[in-house]
């Protein structure tokens, strides 16, 4: 492949087509250092074949977000094809789709010293970091601002270099020519993609390309729940009939099957066992060490599970997770540790220090993700090379992990995109590429590594625990003066920012847990018009390893800040919607979904007894920002918590894929049922107590409520939905709780507590 | 060793007879659409026909499914032509899939006794397990794939596999024959 000046690259991709590749950096920004003239940007997005198939790359694996569909709809729109001539192909590993919108968002934990430097999604700094580092990381839901233009452009100048070739044909000029449904259209003139796609090839497109006048998109309000869609996602044919490929769905010759137990959390290592006691397992094949685990391997996963169990590994262990330890190390961290303040507004020192009208204070317990799927993935290693099937939301972290494990130059790790059977952040941790791979080297053959249930709890990493107060000073008529929200948790995205970048272990990652935190903690700053606020945290070494999760910092802020307004409102007999109105003068968008959601769901008034509560929320990512106001009914019965209702109303700006959307929001609503229900763990001698799903107080079918999903007509750059229903059905519900019978919430998972 | 009916065709497992039917599926008959997701009957991703039963295949050892008919997933239909599936697919009541197989299966047995399930009855044969969140669509989507077994609604939502170019072009102008 040879990238020209202009920066496009025309080459013959598969089956005699045409692979557009794409330069960025001199494109679209304006490089702040020479340097970057010799260090050229590039990204790769579509193949046109000589059969009329449209060949899409996706370079996020399939967690279940939809992603699969919403880049080839981008192309589909911008290239004018029709639906059903698109196919996609997971993009491989490479710098070409380094997430540069991620990596200015994470700049603090790559750039420690610098982070001015980097605040913004377009920064060179980041972009270049983003590309030659291969920081291919999806997360925050970061993938369509880091994408959409370029796929868009892409997607142009493959319309207007085809164009080009039937204009040639027919001599007329290109730019008369229109693309729609897979045809280039001139008068009667048509000639389909698949006939113009060599010479089009040979086309010189225009520089900058020329966008449709309309960005991709559909207007939510018309695609109704159950309707035809436009664009249905194209992976919901293969999962329908099982043929859809997960990590441990791959099948190789030779194979063998491994199952695993790790040391309970802490300074774990494997101290001894006994492989005889399994010799009576048909076929049961050996032990491999890792460590701090120990693995089976067998012909089937089930005799190697079964062999672990009658060997019983023994560990040794320091500095054993335990719940006491962590709720003690909270507890001080919170009254007398050193916090740094995240954020503040007017003269907190003046306001916010000793006289409080209403303080409440809140307890959050580590959670565990509960992805149906538990960790898998399947190695071969030939001649040198290592072959990976895994999903994954950070594929250089984990070639990397697997490379080191393996002991093998990084350049000699494949990694093959499978989809995974959910994530909600769990699939950001690379153990079990580096476990497969070592295994894969001591076994000699193809294998397959599954985590059991019981494993998952033990060794996946649970959303931090957290300890907070919040604090208010209210004038005489109610409303808020003065807010400090003060928070003790371990420096999560710190800790976390060390294994991903670092390549640390879990138990040297656990360092950066004294570290501030003002990504996660950036959650917690209201969007309220509040004259003097601070917003503290107190970094808390809690020794247990904490994990990204779905909502991370804006589920937990939003809980706090959310619960703690309707208190003030209750307090001082104000109703919760107009309450937090007269605080939003300076956000009206966000008044705009309280309204839109407060007469949706009939509100009335959330008045005791009523069962209705409400809350909203604002996120900032990398330059963008969505909005959601959930009003909920919901009230305690004899199984538990019932909830009966949510309504919810977004503005994620345009929006790309209207019932992908629905569905974002609609699993963040369940999401959060399950974080508000249970997802909880305590933790004894580094094990979890809680040892199966069953026990995890999971939404089922029967305990799904009424929910409704209206989105705001906007034209503002995509937000990605996938965590404003998490953020803010939490505090909905609660609210709802105490409007249903006066018992405030104040936990997670909720637990009763009586004001 | 432990013989019965997979998806319609005699199988002999020469496995442990104890080995659960969901990994003799998976790992000796290569039937991979039946998913492991707790291994003691929390989730139900494992469900398979069991003599027209939804069962937790988890459960379920060989030498119990002796000489039973057990359909999977890919039994279920050749081509994606069940009514859940297609019903499953409009509706998109399918997010990450990991879950999907056996809701199908447990929608699938419900309609085989039930064609017209209330929402309570569908609640109650449902009990699988999803954390994407594809709840609110299901009871909607089942009661759909029911109309269309009563044979009063057509749904073609999921293409059959395996289409051939030919075909193809047929049916979409911009594609392109051999």
């Amino acid at each position: 492949m040879a990238l020209s000046r202009r920066g496009v690259l025309l080459g013959a991709g598969a089956a005699g087509g045409l692979l557009l590749a794409w330069t960025l950096a001199p494109r679209r920004y304006v490089a702040p250092l020479p340097a970057s003239a010799g260090e050229v940007a590039f990204d790769s997005w579509l193949k046109i074949g000589t059969d009329g198939v449209v060949t899409v790359a996706v370079p996020e694996a399939e967690m279940g977000h939809g992603i699969t569909t919403l880049i080839p709809q981008i192309v589909a729109m911008e290239l004018g094809a029709d639906w059903r001539q698109i196919a996609v192909e997971p993009a491989p590993v490479s710098g070409a789709y380094g997430n540069a919108a991620l990596a200015a968002h994470w700049a603090p934990l790559w750039l420690p010293l610098a982070t001015c430097l980097a605040d913004e999604p377009g920064d060179w700094l980041a972009r270049r970091y983003a590309e030659d580092e291969v920081f291919d990381v999806m997360a925050d839901g970061t993938t369509i601002t880091a994408f959409e233009a370029s796929v868009r452009a892409a997607a142009a100048s493959a319309r207007a270099m085809l164009a080009m070739a039937a204009a040639n044909r027919w001599g007329v000029a290109w730019e008369e020519c229109v693309a729609e449904s897979g045809f280039i259209v001139h008068d009667k003139n048509r000639l389909s993609f698949a006939a113009l796609a060599e010479d089009a090839a040979r086309r010189t497109p225009p520089d900058p390309p020329v966008l449709r006048p309309e960005a991709p998109g559909e207007r939510a309000g018309a695609v109704l729940p159950g309707a035809a869609l436009s664009f249905p996602r194209l992976d919901l044919p293969a999962k329908v009939d099982g043929s859809y490929i997960f990590a441990g769905d791959v099948r190789l010759p030779d194979m063998v099957f491994a199952a695993i137990r790790h040391g309970p959390l802490g300074e774990a290592r494997l101290a001894g066992y006994d492989p005889a006691r399994a010799r009576g397992v048909a076929g049961f094949r050996r032990v491999v060490e890792g460590p701090d685990w120990l693995a089976a391997v067998a012909t089937t996963w089930w005799a190697a599970e079964r062999a672990l169990g009658l060997i019983a590994p023994r560990f040794s262990v320091d500095q054993r997770a335990d719940s006491a330890r962590i709720e003690r190390a909270l507890d001080t961290a919170l009254r007398r540790g050193d916090a740094t303040r995240i954020a503040e507004r007017g003269n907190p020192d003046a306001w916010l220090s000793a006289r409080f009208e209403h303080v409440a204070r809140y307890a959050v317990a580590p959670a565990l993700h509960a992805t149906l799927e538990t960790a898998s993935a399947t190695a071969r290693l030939v001649e040198g090379r290592l072959e990976l099937w895994m999903a994954s939301q950070a594929p250089q972290a984990a070639r990397k992990a697997a490379a080191e494990a393996a002991e093998v130059p990084l350049e000699k790790v494949v990694l093959y995109p499978t989809g995974g059977g959910g994530s909600f952040d769990r699939r950001l941790e690379s153990d079990h590429a580096a476990e497969v791979a070592l295994i894969a080297r001591q076994v000699g053959k193809p294998v397959q590594l599954a985590w059991s249930r019981w494993q998952e709890h033990v060794a996946g990493l649970p959303r931090s625990p957290a300890q907070a107060v919040l604090a208010a000073r209210t004038a005489p008529d109610g409303s808020l003066a003065a807010l400090k929200v003060r928070v003790a948790m371990p420096g999560a995205t710190a800790e976390f920012g060390e294994r991903l970048f670092e390549g640390a272990s879990r138990s040297d990652a656990l360092a950066a847990q004294d570290e501030a935190d003002p990504l996660f903690l950036a959650g917690a700053v209201p969007p309220y018009a509040i004259e003097h606020l601070t917003v503290e945290h107190c970094p808390a070494r809690i020794a247990l390893p904490t994990g990204r999760q779905r909502g991370n910092g804006a589920a937990l802020g939003c809980f706090l800040i959310e619960t703690f307004i309707d208190e003030l409102a209750v307090r001082a007999n104000r109703e919760p919607l107009s309450y937090r109105i007269a605080m939003l003068g300076g956000d009206v968008k966000l008044v705009g979904v309280l309204q839109h959601a407060a007469t949706l769901a009939e509100w009335n008034g959330g008045t005791m007894g009523s069962g209705q509560g409400l809350a909203c929320c604002r996120m900032a990512v990398a330059g963008r920002e969505g909005r959601i106001a959930v009003v909920a009914s919901a009230r305690r019965d004899e199984r538990g918590i019932r909830v009966d209702r949510l309504t919810a109303v977004a503005d994620i700006g345009r929006v790309i894929n209207a019932d992908i959307a629905r569905q974002q929001i609609e699993g963040g609503l369940v999401f959060a049922m399950g974080l508000g229900s249970g997802c909880a763990t305590a933790y004894s001698d580094g094990l979890p107590l809680t040892g199966r799903l069953g026990l995890l107080g999971l939404p089922l079918l029967a305990d799904c409520p009424e929910i409704d999903v209206e989105f705001i007509d906007s034209e503002a750059d995509p937000f990605d939905p996938g965590e404003l229903g998490v953020a803010a059905a939490l505090p909905a519900i609660a609210n709802a709780l105490y409007a249903s019978g006066g018992t405030r919430v104040r936990s997670l998972p909720f637990l009763a507590e009586t004001t | 060793m432990p013989s019965l009916t997979v998806n319609d065709r005699p199988v002999d497992f020469q496995l442990d007879p104890q080995t659960p039917l969901l990994w003799a599926l998976r790992d000796a008959a290569n039937l991979t659409g039946t998913k492991y997701g707790c291994g003691v009957g929390d989730c139900g991703a494992c469900m398979v026909l069991v003599d027209g039963q939804a069962l937790r295949s988890c459960l379920i050892s060989l030498a119990e499914a002796e000489g039973r008919s057990v359909t999977t997933i890919e039994g279920l239909s050749a081509d994606r032509s069940h009514p859940v599936q297609q019903a499953f697919v409009a509706e998109q009541a399918i997010q990450c899939g990991f879950c999907t197989p056996g809701m199908v299966i447990a929608a699938a047995a419900l309609l085989a006794r039930n064609a017209d399930p209330s929402p309570e009855d569908i609640k109650a044969a449902v009990p699988n397990l999803c954390r994407c969140g594809v709840y609110p669509r299901l009871v909607r989507a089942i009661q759909r794939a029911g109309r269309v077994a009563r044979r009063v609604e057509t749904i073609s939502a999921a293409p059959a596999p395996g289409i051939t170019p030919e075909d193809a072009a047929r049916a979409v102008p911009a594609m392109k024959g051999p």
